[in-house]
C-alpha cells in the first residue's frame, strides 16, 4: 500500500477493497462484520437503544487517546446512558486526501481495541476519501444499538428535588488535554484526556439501582452544560458545592491561567448521574469498583428552588450562580 | 477570615458604599456570592475597572478596518473578540475571512509575527497599568529583533484620573491590587491625602473578606484612611522596573472612556520615536470617532449612579449573547457579571 | 482588571523564567522583576511575572485580622 490516502481509495474499486481488508477489517473484525451493503445480526430480546454522533477533533491525536477511541467511547457512552448495553456501532470515515496511512491505521488500531474493551462490535463502515483542504484531516461518524436489559426509565428529565448529583471522575480533562496538544497558549502541563468508555459501571449501577433518575454523558459542553440541561428539562433547580467538585491539580492550574471554567471544559469518560439520596453512598460504592468512575464525588444535590439554574456553594460560604453555557470558551485577561 | 464575614454580615450603621475599580474584582465577588453576606448597609458599586468595557466603540472600529482594509492578522486577549464597536465586531469580521487570533500574551503576538514575515501583525493593546507593561516588553522585542510587521493600537490606560474623577461616588476604593504591584502605593497616598479613603486588595476569599471587612472598620472610625491588605504583593515602590520600561516607550495622553467621556492623560500611547509600531501612525487609520448613541446607561452603571438592573436595556435587549452596552459585553463587566451572578436575592444585590 | 496567578518560578534565563502553577507550565517575561530567582513566587499576568509573591493568603488575611479586625 502507498504512504498516503489519495482519492482512488474512495473509488469503491480494488483500492478501496485493500484499504478495508489492511485496516479496517484487520483491526475491527468480527463474527458479523461485512463487506456486504448490511451487516446481519440477531435480533436482542426487548428493547433497544440507539444514537448516532459525529467525530470532528484537531489534532486527531491527544494524551490519553485519538479520534478512532473517540468516535466508539462517544455513542458507547450516549447508548449506556439509557440504561442500555451496547451490541453493534458502525463508522463512516471521511478522510482528506493525502492523510498518512500509518495514522489511519493507528486510529484504526484504537477503535477496535476501545470496541473490544466496551463489549461492543462493530459490524459495518463506510469510507470517503475528500479532497486536500475538503475536511481536516479525518471525521469519523459512528452510530450505535444496544439493549436495554433492566427495567430502566432514564431521562434529563428525571431529576427531582431531593436528588444526589453525582460526577464520575475529575472533570475537564478532555478539553484541557485538546487545548494543550493544539499548543496555542504556549502552556505545558501533564493532562491525558479522559476517554473512556463507560457502559460497564452505567450498567452496574442501573442494575442495581433501578430507582436511578438520571445517567447524561458530559461531553462537549462539560459538566456544567449538562447540569443546565437537567435543569430545564425537569424544572428543578440544582446546587452544586464548588469545594466538592473534582478537578485535577494541572487542569486547574491550566484553566487558572487562561481564565476558563473547567465546569465547561470538555469530558469524554464522565458521567453525570442523578439518584435519590438515599441511593447516594451505594452510587459511589458500585462507581469506585471500576476504574474509570473512581474517582466519583457527589458534588450537589437537585432543588425545587431557583427553578432553571444551576447554584453554587462558594468556598467562602455564599451562593452564586454558574454562568450559563454557550459562550465560546476564550482566555481572558480581566 | 470567620472574624471577617462576621464584621461585614453583622455591620449596622450609616450606608457604606465601597466602590471596586477593578473588573476582576467584581468578577470574583459575584462568584464568590460576598454580595449575599454582606449586611444591606453595606453597599458594593462596580466602577471602571474593565479595560474591555471602558474601551471605546470607535477603537474595536479600527481593529476591524485594520483586519478588513488592511489584511493585518489582529492578534488580541480573548476579552475584546465580542466587544460591538459602532460599525462591527471582531467576531463579525472573523466570521467574513478576517484573520483575528486570541493570544496569551502580547509576547506571543510579537513572535507569531516573527514567523510570518509577509503579513502584518497588530496587537490589541489596552489593558491598565498591570498589562501596559507586556505589552511594551513585545514593543521592546520587536524593535531589538527588528520585526518590522509588528505593531500594536494603543488604548492603554491609566486608573489615577478615574480615581479623581469618581472619588464622590464612594466612601472607600477597593484598590485593584495588580495595578498597584506596578505602580505602588502613591497614588492611592495621594487620594488620602485629598481625603479619599481605600483599601489595596487582593483577588481570593480571604483577600477579598478581609479587605473589605477592613474598609468597613475604618470607616466607622470616621477618619480618611489607606490600608495595604495585600502587602504579600503589593509593595509601597511597585515595581520601579516596569515603571521604568513603560515610561521609556510610552507617554500619558488623553482617553476617551466609554461610558465616561474624555478623562485627560488618562490613557497611554506610544512616544514618537516608536511610531514605527504605531497601528495608527504605521497604516495611518482614518479618524472613526462618531459620536456612539445607545439608549443604556453605560455611563451612569460605571460610576456607580446606577445599578445594572435599573438600565432599562438590562436582561432584555442587552444580554451577555448580545451586548448593547459596553458593561454587558466581558464577563466582568459590571452588567453582565450582574446578569449572570446576580438576581440571588431577587433584587441582584 | 487582571486575572492574576500565583506560580513558582522553576528556571530563570535572562528575561524569561519558566513558571509551574499547580503543574502547569509556561515561559513568561522576567524582565519586569530584578534578579528573580527559581524558587520564588511570583503573581503572572498577560505572559510577564508582575509582581513577586512574599506570603500566602491566608496567612496575610490573619495577619492583617489581627492588626485591624480585633
Amino acid at each position: 500500500m502507498e504512504d498516503k490516502i489519495t482519492l482512488s481509495h474512495g473509488s469503491g474499486g480494488h483500492k478501496t477493497s485493500e484499504l478495508i481488508a489492511d485496516i479496517f477489517k484487520k483491526n475491527l473484525d468480527n463474527e458479523y462484520f461485512t463487506a456486504d451493503d448490511a451487516a446481519v445480526m440477531p435480533a436482542p430480546d426487548g428493547k433497544i437503544a440507539m444514537s448516532t454522533d459525529g467525530f470532528i477533533v484537531s489534532p486527531w491525536k491527544f494524551p490519553g487517546g485519538n479520534i478512532g477511541k473517540l468516535s466508539v467511547c462517544g455513542t458507547v457512552n450516549d447508548i449506556a446512558c439509557m440504561g442500555a448495553r451496547p451490541l453493534y456501532l458502525t463508522c463512516s470515515y471521511v478522510i482528506e486526501e493525502g492523510f498518512a496511512v500509518s495514522d489511519l491505521e493507528e486510529i484504526a488500531k484504537a477503535m477496535g481495541e476501545t470496541a473490544r474493551k466496551a463489549g461492543v462490535k462493530i459490524v459495518a463502515g463506510d469510507t470517503k476519501v475528500a479532497g486536500k483542504g475538503q475536511v481536516d484531516g479525518l471525521f469519523i461518524t459512528t452510530a450505535g444499538v444496544g439493549v436495554i436489559e433492566n427495567e430502566v426509565n432514564l431521562s434529563g428529565a428525571f431529576a427531582k428535588p431531593g436528588d444526589s448529583i453525582i460526577v464520575t471522575g475529575d472533570i475537564g480533562r478532555h478539553g484541557c488535554a485538546i487545548l494543550l496538544a493544539r499548543d496555542e497558549y504556549g502552556i505545558e502541563a501533564d493532562v491525558t484526556s479522559d476517554c473512556a468508555p463507560l457502559a460497564e459501571p452505567a450498567l452496574a449501577v442501573v442494575s442495581k439501582i433501578p430507582a436511578t433518575h438520571v445517567i447524561r454523558d458530559a461531553t462537549r459542553g462539560g459538566v456544567g452544560t449538562v447540569l443546565y440541561e437537567i435543569c430545564d428539562a425537569s424544572d428543578v433547580g440544582i446546587e452544586i458545592v464548588s469545594d466538592d467538585i473534582p478537578v485535577d491539580p494541572a487542569v486547574r492550574g491550566v484553566t487558572g491561567l487562561l481564565g476558563l471554567e473547567p465546569l465547561y471544559l470538555a469530558c469524554e469518560g464522565r458521567l453525570v448521574i442523578i439518584v435519590p439520596s438515599e441511593f447516594e453512598d451505594k452510587t459511589i460504592e458500585i462507581l469506585s469498583g471500576f476504574e474509570e468512575t473512581s474517582g466519583a464525588k457527589v458534588i450537589g444535590r437537585v432543588t425545587d428552588e431557583h427553578k432553571g439554574k444551576v447554584v453554587m456553594k462558594t468556598s467562602i460560604g455564599g451562593m452564586t450562580f454558574l454562568p450559563p453555557p454557550g459562550k465560546e470558551l476564550l482566555p481572558r485577561i480581566c | 477570615m470567620n472574624e471577617a464575614a462576621t464584621i461585614l454580615k453583622s455591620y449596622e450603621g450609616p450606608k457604606i458604599r465601597i466602590m471596586e475599580v477593578c473588573g476582576t474584582h467584581t468578577h470574583e465577588i459575584f462568584k464568590l456570592g460576598i454580595r449575599q453576606i454582606l449586611s444591606p448597609d453595606i453597599e458594593l458599586i462596580s466602577g471602571p475597572g474593565c479595560p474591555v468595557c471602558v474601551t471605546s466603540a470607535d477603537y474595536i472600529d479600527e481593529a476591524c478596518w485594520l483586519a478588513r482594509e488592511k489584511g493585518c492578522v489582529i492578534t488580541t486577549f480573548g476579552d475584546l473578540v465580542k466587544v460591538p464597536g459602532i460599525k462591527s465586531s471582531m467576531i463579525k469580521e472573523r466570521g467574513q475571512g478576517a484573520d483575528i487570533n486570541v493570544v496569551y500574551s502580547p509576547q506571543d503576538a510579537v513572535l507569531a509575527a516573527g514567523k510570518d514575515p509577509d503579513r502584518e501583525y497588530v496587537f490589541l493593546s489596552v489593558g491598565f497599568e498591570t498589562t501596559t507593561p507586556s505589552d511594551v516588553i513585545a514593543v521592546k522585542y520587536a524593535k531589538e529583533k527588528g520585526i518590522k510587521n509588528f505593531s500594536i493600537l494603543t488604548a492603554n490606560k491609566t486608573m489615577p484620573r478615574a480615581y479623581e474623577v469618581l472619588a464622590d461616588s464612594t466612601d472607600c476604593y477597593l484598590y485593584p491590587g495588580h495595578v498597584h504591584a506596578i505602580t505602588g502605593t502613591a497614588d492611592c497616598k495621594a487620594m488620602l491625602a485629598k481625603g479619599t479613603s481605600g483599601v489595596i486588595a487582593g483577588f481570593t476569599g480571604p483577600e477579598l473578606l478581609t479587605a473589605l471587612a477592613v474598609a468597613v472598620k475604618k470607616c466607622q472610625e470616621g477618619e480618611p484612611f489607606l490600608v495595604n491588605c495585600y502587602p504579600r504583593v503589593v509593595k509601597d515602590e511597585g515595581s520601579p522596573a516596569a515603571m521604568r520600561l513603560v515610561n521609556e516607550f510610552m507617554e500619558p495622553c488623553d482617553a476617551l472612556w466609554r461610558g465616561i467621556g474624555v478623562i485627560p492623560m488618562s490613557g497611554m500611547k506610544l512616544r514618537d520615536e516608536f511610531s514605527e509600531f504605531d497601528a495608527r501612525v504605521k497604516f495611518a487609520i482614518p479618524d472613526m470617532k462618531e459620536e456612539y448613541k445607545t439608549p443604556c446607561r453605560c455611563g451612569e452603571v460605571l460610576q456607580g449612579k446606577i445599578k445594572p438592573f435599573e438600565c432599562p436595556m438590562f436582561g432584555k435587549a442587552c444580554i451577555p449573547d448580545h451586548p448593547v452596552g459596553a458593561c454587558m459585553v466581558s464577563d466582568e463587566g459590571a452588567c453582565s457579571a450582574y446578569y449572570m451572578y446576580g438576581g440571588l436575592t431577587g433584587n441582584g444585590r | 482588571m487582571c486575572v492574576g496567578l500565583s506560580a513558582k518560578v522553576v528556571s530563570v534565563k535572562g528575561d524569561v523564567a519558566l513558571v509551574d502553577s499547580s503543574g502547569a507550565r509556561r515561559e513568561v517575561s522576567a524582565a519586569l522583576l530584578d534578579d528573580l530567582e527559581p524558587g520564588e513566587f511570583v503573581m503572572v499576568h498577560a505572559g510577564a511575572a508582575i509582581a513577586r509573591i512574599t506570603s500566602d493568603d491566608i496567612t496575610e488575611s490573619e495577619d492583617l485580622a489581627k492588626e485591624y479586625l480585633s
